[in-house]
């Protein structure tokens, strides 16, 4: 079973749509969505959850439409959104008894556990919290109702980076699972490189594209050589490219490049750096 | 919907107690006032305990608690409900410390007639449920920010209802005799009010996106 498929989703607001996304994520999977400021992320996790509505298309979540029993997906959903919007008065005890009042199946020994580990206090409002600490908090919450899928919208930002480890590592504890899968969206790219399967990259509001993370990386190399040389090159080779006055530098298919021609390995930061700038 | 409850239970207890505050101060003012004819004391704390659904949905609005409820199991129905709900259970008790405040009064002053006590608590019901029915549907869908017109309203409503309320008391309980049908009038005219508006809510906030 698939924990998520998107088909044929398009929203459109006045100035910007996201068009056609078609996404699918294996049960027992970590997707990744890269994308830069404004290319739809976040757009594109409001509505999976149905905060947004969408103008065509079809979201199943765990087997089911994501519009047929929202309230029963929500409980095995976990989210965190870029902004954790808890009231500013509750502290985390209190946060965690309204959580125990919402979630059928809300554990509270993990939440105390991971609100431990995080070092949050307990009778603080959440007001006084700094960034980090609030999204820790809402991490805790996503992570103590039994959820078997988790969207996570930017969940590392504000995080130093020994928590942002941490939290990495959380995330990688909970797809030790079979049956649990996460869909996390970020521009951290390291973070996500660390943690997913698979590797979908938006840029203002289309998928440029969507594949396993290890076979996009066997795929392409990167190709450092004189602009001359790079022309003569077959253009279906070359993915896309970048000339300075001092050479030249493309992502290259390695299938389709002359044998001999050396190709250095390529990260999926500087692969997706270098589609976006093509795109522009 | 337990879990609603409970945190706006929370957020009543720390940004509306001044409200209750208000409230025992003005219903201690009119127990003392033992036979004045001014019921703006006796009208004007349930006025104002119908104005602390409203605040809840703004507070919620300024901390992001509208889109992250939408990660939560609930439908928007439940979500709008937990507003209306509370509206009925602090007005509740507010009603029924004034209830039981002027009937200790209006018998420890001799003057106790249940046709007029009746009138009054019906007059302060109608128009305490009046107080979040206009407003609430207009935050619903609109937010906060633009909802504001129809919370200057309210307020100004809040106001003239309290004055006027205990003017047009002070009139009909000349007239009103026990048994008459007008307290029965307003109360049905009240919970009609309210019933409608938590209808609108809901069939307004499920069109609303909120992300």
């Amino acid at each position: 079973m698939n924990a998520l498929e998107m088909k044929n989703v398009t929203k459109r607001f006045p100035g910007f749509q996201l068009e056609n996304m078609n996404l699918t994520l294996p049960s027992g999977c970590v997707m990744g969505l890269i994308g830069e400021n404004g290319a739809g992320k976040s757009t594109n996790i409001r509505l999976i959850l149905d905060m947004l509505h969408s103008d065509s298309g079809s979201i199943t979540i765990l087997g089911r439409d994501s519009r047929e029993n929202p309230r029963l997906t929500k409980e095995e959903v976990g989210v965190v959104l870029d902004e954790i919007g808890l009231p500013e008065c509750l502290n985390t005890r209190q946060v965690g008894k309204v959580m125990a009042g919402s979630f059928r199946h809300w554990n509270q020994e993990e939440y105390d556990r991971i609100i431990k580990r995080f070092q949050l206090p307990e009778d603080k409002a959440f007001k006084t919290f700094s960034r980090g600490m609030k999204m820790k908090l809402g991490i805790a919450v996503a992570m103590s109702h039994g959820a078997k899928l988790l969207l996570l919208d930017e969940p590392t930002g504000g995080l130093d980076p020994v928590v942002r480890d941490e939290v990495v590592e959380m995330f990688s504890d909970f797809t030790r699972q079979e049956d649990h899968s996460i869909l996390i969206s970020s521009h951290i790219v390291s973070d996500l490189e660390k943690l997913c399967d698979y590797i979908a990259f938006l840029h203002k509001g289309k998928l440029l594209l969507c594949e396993e993370k290890d076979q996009l990386l066997a795929e392409y190399g990167m190709l450092h050589c004189p602009a001359e040389a790079l022309e003569e090159l077959d253009p279906g080779a070359v993915l896309c490219r970048k000339t300075t006055p001092y050479g030249a530098q493309a992502i290259v298919r390695r299938e389709s490049a002359p044998p001999g021609l050396k190709l250095s390995p390529l990260s999926i930061e500087e692969l997706f750096v270098f589609m976006v700038k093509e795109e522009r | 919907m337990k879990g609603l409850l409970l945190k706006d239970f929370y957020m009543t207890v720390k940004y509306c107690r001044t409200y209750l505050l208000i409230g025992i101060v003005f219903i201690a003012v009119s127990f003392a006032g033992a036979d004045s004819q001014n019921m703006f004391f006796v009208f004007y704390p349930c006025l104002l305990c119908g104005m602390i659904p409203v605040n809840l949905l703004a507070y919620d609005e300024r901390s992001r608690w509208l889109e992250y409820s939408g990660t939560l199991p609930y439908t928007k129905a439940q979500l709008v409900s937990a507003k209306y709900l509370v509206g009925v259970i602090v007005q509740g008790v507010m009603l029924l410390a004034v209830g039981i405040a002027q009937a200790v009064r209006m018998n420890l002053a001799g003057s106790f007639r249940l046709g007029e006590y009746g009138m009054m608590m019906a007059l302060i019901f109608a128009m305490a449920t009046i107080t979040s029915s206009i407003s609430l549907p207009f935050m619903f869908r609109w937010g906060v920010e633009k909802g504001r017109i129809a919370y200057y309203c309210m307020i100004g409503f809040v106001c003239a209802a309290g004055y006027l309320g205990s003017v047009f008391f002070t009139e009909s309980r000349k007239v009103t005799a026990a048994g008459s049908l007008v307290p029965w009038a307003m109360i049905l005219l009240g919970t009609a009010i309210y019933a409608a508006s938590w209808l609108v809510s809901i069939a307004l906030y499920q069109k609303r996106e909120v992300a």
